[in-house]
């Protein structure tokens, strides 16, 4: 599904985030990105998603040059792509279901169809009494909750989290990585970059390990 | 195609209700956009009204030639005689004086006087159209006429008619550069409330470009912004417009009753006026292209 190809991603400035890097990630698979901070784990998912493009290399995506595709394509990948992010990127003014039905309403949804997978996100992560809410008055954890809800709105077949569990307690991160785990269950490929290395010991996943943008065997 | 209109529904009720969070920042863009317009369009239906008023005068270059006041019947024919030897007149009428006169007492303002009089003071008269409109083959011409015998005075009577007509094209040109002028400050008003938009909705156009959406999608609500805000601006200026000339229409239909003729201003037509509110939308949707497209896409944000 995901093919790194001798990627290279240098910043301008010089700084080489990311440095020759090969792997392969096959459908279906739940795979972790350690790493320090700093070692290029963002920048590997951002690669994914086309929001930076590769130097040297090339990132193939469902068999697509991602690296090279013309801008207009890149809004339909991304749709394709659920996008977890570590601060959320919720919008505040305006309730937690409209937040949900951003995504739905970019990709054209009938209002009726919208509406109702939209709850049936809200519902999966626990969030549908708070639907009326501002995300505002919401905690971390379901803060975090409502980002992953928003990401899988629209069923995408691969889901990319920077750090889903990064600013949480330890139940709460159990929660949400229980969550990622049902995703995975149903056929979703995962992409989990995080620091934390009990998290990724308990659900004994594939991991890649990045250290100063070189990928360790 | 249903996503293309559910698209656009959402982006209009968004525009609105946006416009509506917003009541006094609204107003007052769609109050500079309308007296800009209404300035070039109350001038412009000004003129209009002037160019009708001068229609109903001769454009045509003309020269009147009176003859003595003892010309004879048969002078008279002996001219036209001469009239008709000349090539370089289009054409030629006589006026008898009685005529003139009868003619003259129909005329604006002068019914009362001519009611008054006991003798007819006009004399026998010939109007005369030259060949060419140049007021220089028509000064020749007129000067010529005035060697003839038995002529009193020849006057080129239209001049005055060239001078409104030269001055009616001058007001055309200095409406058509106040408009264009105008709007492109317009232009300007839009792009600027645009501009204020996006960077009040910075973070949902990040999160919308996030999770796929296009260029299409993001501009949409924005283009939709300045183009209802032309539309509403386009709208209180037809109503300025409306309301400038009602009020001047008292003041000309009383001046009118002064002169003894009964000319109404006539306000913006409906061709004119939907013109105007078309170019407004034109103008406010180009405004809102230009500043999204500038500070959307060319800044490199994802």
């Amino acid at each position: 599904m995901i093919r790194f190809d001798s990627v290279t991603k240098r910043y301008p400035g010089g700084h080489d985030a990311l440095q020759n890097l090969s792997f392969e990630i096959a459908e279906g698979e739940m795979v972790f990105l350690a790493g320090h901070s700093g070692a290029g784990k963002s920048t590997l998912l951002k690669l994914i998603a086309a929001i930076e493009r590769p130097t040297a290399g090339s990132v193939l995506v469902n068999n697509q040059n991602v690296g090279k595709m013309r801008r207009g394509a890149v809004p339909y990948l991304r749709r394709n792509i659920g996008l977890i992010f570590q601060d959320h990127k919720l919008l505040f003014d305006r309730s937690v279901i409209q937040n949900i039905l951003l995504p739905l309403q970019i990709a054209g949804f009938s209002r009726h169809d919208a509406a109702s997978r939209a709850r049936a996100a809200l519902d999966k992560v626990g969030l549908l009494k708070r639907e009326k809410a501002n995300p505002i008055t919401l905690s971390g954890g379901e803060q975090q909750r409502l980002c992953i809800a928003r990401a899988v709105v629209s069923r995408p077949a691969l889901l990319l989290a920077d750090e889903p569990t990064g600013n949480l307690d330890a139940d709460y991160a159990r929660d949400i990585m229980d969550m990622f785990k049902a995703f995975n269950q149903v056929g979703v490929t995962l992409v989990i970059a995080s620091h934390d290395e009990d998290a990724i010991r308990t659900y004994a996943g594939r991991v890649l390990h990045l250290d100063h943008g070189v990928l360790q065997s | 195609m249903k996503t293309w209109l559910a698209h656009h529904r959402q982006a209009i009720v968004a525009t609105l209700a946006r416009m509506a969070q917003t009541p006094f920042a609204t107003v007052f863009a769609v109050i500079a956009i309308g007296v800009a317009l209404s300035l070039p369009a109350v001038l412009y239906v000004l003129l209009n009204n002037a160019t009708r008023l001068a229609g109903t005068l001769p454009a045509q270059p003309e020269i009147s030639v009176y003859m003595r006041m003892d010309a004879t019947n048969a002078q008279i024919d002996d001219l036209r005689q001469r009239l008709k030897a000349r090539t370089d007149l289009a054409d030629f009428r006589f006026v008898p004086r009685d005529a003139a006169l009868v003619e003259l007492s129909k005329q604006a303002g002068v019914a009362d006087i001519s009611a008054g009089l006991t003798q007819n003071p006009l004399p026998d008269a010939w109007v005369v159209t030259p060949r060419e409109a140049q007021p220089e083959a028509v000064a020749r011409i007129a000067t010529a006429l005035q060697a003839l015998p038995y002529i009193d005075t020849v006057k080129q009577d239209s001049q005055w008619a060239q001078r409104l007509n030269a001055i009616l094209g001058l007001g055309q040109e200095f409406v058509t550069l106040l408009a264009g002028l105008l709007g492109a400050a317009l232009v300007a008003v839009s792009g600027n409330t645009i501009r204020l938009q996006i960077l009040t909705r910075r973070a949902e156009i990040e999160v919308s470009q996030l999770i796929g959406a296009t260029h299409r999608y993001i501009r949409r609500p924005f283009l939709y912004f300045g183009v209802l805000q032309g539309l509403f601006g386009g709208l209180t200026a037809w109503v300025i417009v409306t309301l400038s000339i009602y009020l001047l229409d008292r003041r000309v239909a009383d001046l009118s009753v002064l002169y003894h003729t009964n000319f109404q201003l006539q306000s913006l037509g409906l061709i004119p006026g939907l013109i105007l509110l078309l170019s407004a939308m034109l103008l406010g949707g180009l405004g809102a292209y230009l500043t999204v497209t500038r500070t959307l896409f060319q800044s490199g944000a994802h």
